[in-house]
């Protein structure tokens, strides 16, 4: 969740929003809005789809409140919604369309404390992979979601989901030995 | 080595915040009235569940049963087969048992109707 709110105040959001609160659904954007539109823009490379995308997912969520149980579940729907929407996006969307978000990149990826540039390329690399190899990626390591819950959203088998993580680690590390290899070239 | 990757995917993956605004741009754009969708209703009945759960073993199941009928049917028909040609052969047995008997019944008929040569002829013989 992205606010700090306790449990049980944040499951009232829920029962207050369900209630027609307008308030309270607006709570309940600011809370989970970081994580869909993290999904969003990681999958799609470029801030208007991601936005577009975010605000369908939380669309959904509104017209959906009655099935969502808790603050847990509805953490869960959104992420599964929003990666399987993102998917599809980028299904109908041909690639190379989401591919030019470099300047986006730039504006978008916050201040880090560790090496930026080390981040900014793994970032880049990930969108070379292939939409639900990203959505397994960000799910994973953005989301801190375990290969179970994985698979559950975005109804994958848990060893497919294994064996996606495995792959696309395997291709980042190498991609990242190569670049690093390409930096440090001395220019003659 | 490996964890090191993954804590530094971690680190590169970290959420990013929405443009400001973002859910106000949200909550402009809800509809006036929520259209609450309809919780699913339970199933009514069960029965196209359960016609999927046991639609194949109960295909099995007859044709296990046809065929078990056809195999005792052929068996049937082969034993008939069988037994109706032992017959044929046994009759076609005693046709020539009783055809030979009746050839021995006129030998010995003839031998018996024959008169025996007369006594002369068997002194002078001696």
């Amino acid at each position: 969740m992205g606010l700090n709110v306790p449990q049980s105040m944040a499951d009232s959001l829920l029962v207050r929003a369900r209630g027609g609160d307008a308030a309270a659904f607006a709570g309940l954007v600011r809370a989970h809005q970081r994580s869909v539109y993290s999904i969003g823009w990681r999958m799609l490379r470029r801030r208007d789809a991601a936005e577009d995308l975010a605000q369908d997912v939380f669309l959904q969520l509104y017209r959906k409140l009655d099935h969502i149980e808790s603050m847990e579940h509805c953490g869960f729907w959104l992420r599964r919604v929003a990666a399987n929407l993102a998917i599809d996006w980028l299904r109908r969307v041909p690639y190379s369309a989401t591919q030019p978000l470099e300047e986006g990149a730039a504006v978008a990826a916050p201040l880090r404390d560790d090496d930026p540039l080390m981040s900014r390329q793994l970032d880049r690399l990930l969108g070379e992979l292939s939409p639900a190899a990203r959505a397994v990626m960000l799910l994973r390591y953005q989301e801190d979601l375990d290969v179970a819950d994985v698979g559950a959203a975005l109804d994958m088998p848990v060893n497919t989901v294994k064996s996606h993580i495995k792959r696309s680690l395997t291709q980042l590390r190498s991609r990242m030995i190569g670049a690093k290899l390409v930096d440090c070239e001395v220019p003659t | 080595m490996s964890e090191n990757f993954e804590n530094e995917l971690r680190r590169a993956l970290r959420p990013i915040d929405a443009p400001d605004g973002f859910a106000e741009r949200v909550m402009r754009a809800l509809p006036a009235q929520r259209d609450r969708e309809p919780l699913p209703a339970p199933e009514a009945l069960p029965t196209r569940r359960l016609v999927r759960r046991f639609a194949v073993p109960a295909a099995f199941a007859a044709a296990l049963v046809v065929s078990m009928l056809l195999g005792q049917h052929v068996a049937d028909v082969q034993r008939q087969r069988t037994e109706q040609q032992a017959g044929l052969a046994a009759s076609r047995e005693l046709m020539e048992a009783l055809k030979v008997t009746s050839q021995k019944l006129d030998l010995a008929y003839q031998a018996v109707k024959t008169p025996p040569p007369p006594a002369g002829d068997e002194e002078n013989r001696t």
